[in-house]
């Protein structure tokens, strides 16, 4: 565990980078610390392993002072991953993942197979091991970063915006892989980024800063995007939190509708017969829903013709009921060409259609339910 | 060119070769052994840098005869004599690079070795001054290479090099021992300019390694 305790860092010239910070980073969470440059997240992140020592106030991690310990062996605890990934250029990939291990004693033999372990645990071939950074692309680089950060395992992962220097696809990839082997390893994790969208993606609880070193909230995310506590805090969340608050809302209280499903070796004479104004073309063998068809355009087609051939609308999207999130469930309304989400089962089977009315309901409940939650906070104040 | 003349003279013409790399390569790696704590301690306190880089600057521009006879009352017509001044011209090629190489590291690189828990003198030994090999090592090169080249200046002093093919070719009006002494000087640089680069290979592997 890290806590701030009203920690203040106040430069020569006067500069107030940081101000008053009390936060507490739990054992085994991902804290996220965000806001605009200059707002004093990355020289919070600093302080802990004390690359910056702090004017006033103090740093625990676990309870002891960190300024009680010698700086070179506090830091061999904890992890670091920055945005230009510091990789040692003059070392091969098993090299810099071994440096910590080696600093602290372990043989050169042994911290490299370590390494060669979490080549593959970061998603990386192993055949990379003998090659120079400069070799790699920069999402290999960070993930090697990654992997450099976890060689001795510390308790502590600090991370000053890791994958803001890559293009968002490999973004997401490394975004996926930090939760996975978060699943796993249960550390510690303080980041920084400036992209609120990582910050609530990654972050068990979302640190938002004002611009001058002071905190606006600190909240899980779904309750930044639920209730922000102040206007700052609502128009740095963005215009359309009420949307993405509902990627945290699982389908499971969603009412589902029986699906006009037909599977596409049906005849359109069949098909037309069912009465629905839409259909859910679904594929013969599988169940998977392969697109709508509008029962008014099937006039015009021959009675025996199959459904299969009859020219669907594109799907756009379906839903895994229960398992994807309320805001997958309305995209998919919204892409549909008959206005409701296909909800699918894990395997890819239809189960049912939602409504905008069923979504709305849905949307509804979790509101109220919120909102109950947020009274009860306030009736006892965490300490 | 009278090509009887050079097996002729093979004993004198290799005793002079010798002298010549001796001359030109002794006063490079001092300069370098100088450069690197005096550079070290220039690329950390940076008001440090621009006297001593000036009082190089100026070292440098008068020229090698006359810094040789400044040098004389000192220490007479001796090799000591050549290899102080050509130490001293050496200092400011040498110099300037381990300061460029050392500040040429990556400030990420540098925090982040910090941040593993590395200490000042160890991520200076095996971080920063690794490195530094390549841009120091392209100091050395034009040091030793200038070095060799200088060195002949020395035979107006009376310190023997090739510089003695020059004056006595010259005095005697025979140009083959000039063209001997011109030629061997440059396949002296040459070749120890290609020792220096095969030396920074071994020492740098990660230069040569390909995407």
């Amino acid at each position: 565990m890290i806590t701030f305790e009203a920690v203040t860092k106040r430069y020569p010239d006067g500069t107030v980078a940081v101000d008053d910070l009390s936060l507490v980073v739990p054992d085994g969470q991902i804290v996220v610390l965000v806001g605009p440059s200059g707002c004093g997240k990355t020289t919070s992140l600093r302080m802990i392993n004390r690359l910056i020592d702090p004017s006033e106030g103090k740093i625990l991690l676990d309870g002891t002072d960190i300024r009680t310990r010698p700086p070179a062996q506090l830091r061999r605890g904890i992890g670091y991953v920055i945005q230009q990934t510091g990789l040692f250029p003059h070392r091969t990939i098993e090299d810099n993942i071994a440096t910590v291990p080696v600093l602290n004693g372990v043989g050169r033999g042994q911290a490299r197979a370590r390494a060669r372990e979490l080549i593959s645990q970061v998603g990386l071939d192993e055949n990379l091991a003998r090659r120079y950074p400069h070799q790699l692309s920069g999402g290999q680089q960070q993930r090697v970063g990654v992997a450099r950060a976890l060689a001795a395992d510390p308790p502590v992962l600090l991370m000053d915006e890791p994958f803001s220097a890559v293009d968002p696809v490999v973004r997401a990839s490394l975004q996926d892989q930090l939760l996975s082997l978060q699943a796993e390893l249960h550390k510690t994790i303080v980041m920084v980024t400036h992209d609120i969208e990582e910050a609530i993606k990654l972050g068990d609880t979302v640190a938002l800063f004002h611009p001058h070193g002071t905190l606006a909230q600190v909240a899980p995310p779904q309750q930044l995007l639920a209730a922000p506590a102040d206007d700052y805090v609502a128009g740095f969340v963005g215009f359309d939190r009420g949307i993405r608050r509902l990627s945290f809302v699982p389908t499971g209280g969603l009412q589902l509708s029986p699906a006009p499903a037909v599977p596409a070796d049906t005849t359109v004479t069949q098909a037309r017969a069912a009465g629905h104004p839409w259909i859910v073309v679904t594929d013969a063998a599988s169940g998977a829903p392969r697109g709508w068809i509008e029962t008014a355009r099937l006039e015009a087609v021959s009675g025996e013709t199959l459904l299969g051939q009859a020219g669907t609308e594109p799907l756009g999207r379906s839903f895994v009921a229960g398992t994807d999130s309320l805001r997958a469930a309305l995209d998919a309304a919204v892409l549909s060409p008959a206005g409701q989400a296909v909800a699918v089962d894990e395997a890819g089977r239809v189960v049912g259609t939602a409504s905008f009315d069923q979504l709305r309901a849905a949307i509804q409940a979790e509101t109220a339910a919120e909102q109950a939650a947020a009274e009860l906070r306030q009736a006892e104040p965490s300490p | 060119m009278t090509w009887s003349w050079i097996p002729q003279n093979g004993a004198l013409i290799w005793q002079l070769t010798r002298e010549n790399l001796y001359l030109g390569v002794v006063p490079a790696l001092i300069g370098l052994v100088i450069s690197l704590p005096v550079g070290i301690l220039a690329a950390r306190w940076r008001w440090f840098y621009p006297p001593m880089l000036a009082l190089f600057n100026i070292l440098y521009a008068i020229p090698s005869l006359a810094l040789f006879i400044a040098l004389i009352p000192a220490f007479g017509l001796t090799d000591t004599t050549v290899i102080i001044a050509l130490t001293i011209f050496s200092l400011c090629v040498i110099l300037p690079n381990v300061v460029a190489g050392l500040r040429q590291v990556p400030a990420s690189v540098k925090q982040a070795a910090t941040a593993m828990g590395y200490g000042p003198v160890r991520r200076l030994a095996t971080v920063e001054l690794p490195l530094a090999v390549p841009v120091i090592f392209a100091g050395l090169r034009i040091a030793v290479v200038a070095g060799i080249s200088l060195a002949s200046i020395g035979q107006l002093i009376g310190v023997s090099s090739l510089g003695y093919l020059f004056i006595d070719g010259l005095q005697r009006s025979f140009p083959t021992e000039i063209w001997v002494g011109v030629v061997l000087i440059v396949v002296l640089a040459l070749a120890c300019d290609l020792i220096l680069v095969a030396i920074r290979r071994v020492l740098t592997p990660w230069t040569a390694a390909r995407s």
